[in-house]
């Protein structure tokens, strides 16, 4: 007999998305995943990020790699709740990781939580954490062709931010053809230049994220 | 990528299915693997001709995976021009503006199998 059974592969994993949103939306936490290749600043963006936001907001982190404690370690110095997953090999996130850590923050009282994906900028783009918005870290060593180069990555992340902008001077990188590229694959998503290491264009970001904690949570 | 674990999943999924319906034997499944689906379609027979032979009933080393292609397609919301976009998903080729939305591609999806029970039916 022929089954018409027309389901998602990734069904299961689309559930614990939907779970986790609801449980974000009913404690009222403001989730953020951070998505990047291996090195393009996300532990030091976070870093930067969580000096300037914690006097205003309890925040919460985890950190995705596949192996050590040290990205955690680097948040937990500075008072950060931290809960790491190690994927041993995995090369993403999923839902169903993220639900399994949840019970160990007080999502109630935690007003911002932001995920450090795992270093990738393929497999991790397909992957639904039930997060309110997906942002994707690019560095300028990296070059700007990766924008056209990873398409469904960036067509998929609600923000690019362009990271150690500092370093413009010294390596290529076309900052107007990364915008023209990033309109073309993803016309509503917001374009942000930053050093999270000179603090250059913090302000826009961290700012970005106080307008979408009233903005989401008042909903 | 990683498709050994969504092959994994796969097999999870039509496994589960075939249990509640009594089925013992899968002979073939039809899976839809969008352009856009960041899947590789060679990597996932891979995959499962990998696990074909290490996983359990109802699955045997006959079971067949059959791969549906789905095409990216994209309409531009301006002018209606329907083409197969590049990696400027957005951009519509006739009136140059990124004003166009994917209508298929994204897809990952088991969309049926075959298999019988124990009457053979
Ligand atoms: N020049 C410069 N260097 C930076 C900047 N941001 C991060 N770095 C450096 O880039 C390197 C990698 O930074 P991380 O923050 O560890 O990168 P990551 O994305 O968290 O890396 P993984 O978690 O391993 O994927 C470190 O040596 C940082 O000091 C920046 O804005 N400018
Ligand atoms: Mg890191
Ligand atoms: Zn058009």
């Amino acid at each position: 007999m022929e089954i018409k059974l027309k389901e998602e592969v990734l069904k299961d994993q689309n559930k614990a998305a939907a779970f986790n949103r609801k449980l974000f939306q009913d404690s009222r936490t403001l989730v953020i995943n951070i998505m990047s290749s291996p090195g393009a600043g996300k532990t030091t963006l976070l870093e930067a990020t969580v000096k300037a936001l914690a006097p205003e907001y309890k925040i919460g982190v985890i950190e995705g790699d596949l192996a050590t404690e040290r990205d955690a370690d680097r948040l937990r110095a500075l008072g950060v709740d931290t809960v790491q997953i190690n994927t041993v090999g995995g090369c993403h996130l999923d839902a169903r990781m993220i639900a399994k850590k949840l019970p160990e923050f007080d999502l109630d009282k935690t007003d911002i939580l932001f995920i450090e994906n795992i270093g990738n900028l393929v497999c991790p783009s397909g992957y639904d954490l039930g997060q309110h918005f997906k942002v994707v870290v690019l560095s300028v060593p990296e070059g700007n062709d990766k924008i056209p180069k990873y398409p469904i990555m960036f067509r998929r992340t609600d923000i690019t931010l362009i990271n150690k902008i500092d370093l413009l001077p010294y390596v290529p990188f076309n900052l107007l053809e990364a915008a023209e590229d990033l309109k073309s694959i993803n016309p509503e998503a917001l374009f942000k230049p930053v050093s999270a290491l000179t603090g250059d264009g913090m302000g826009e970001w961290t700012g970005w994220i106080r307008e979408v904690y009233q903005t989401c949570l008042s909903r | 990528m990683h498709e050994l674990s969504l092959m994994a999943e796969l097999i999870k999924l039509v496994s589960e299915d075939a249990h509640h319906r009594g089925i013992i034997k899968v002979s073939k499944i039809d899976v839809i693997v969008g352009d856009l689906s960041n899947v590789l379609p060679e990597a996932l027979e891979e995959a499962f001709v990998y696990l074909r032979p290490r996983v359990e009933a109802p699955f045997d080393e006959k079971t067949e995976l059959h791969i549906i292609r789905e095409e990216a397609r994209a309409e531009c919301r301006s002018c209606g021009t329907e083409f197969v976009p590049d990696y400027r998903i957005a951009f519509c080729p006739v009136c140059r503006l990124p004003t166009s939305e994917l209508q298929s591609g994204e897809t990952f999806r088991v969309e049926s199998y075959e298999g019988c029970d124990e009457d053979g039916n």
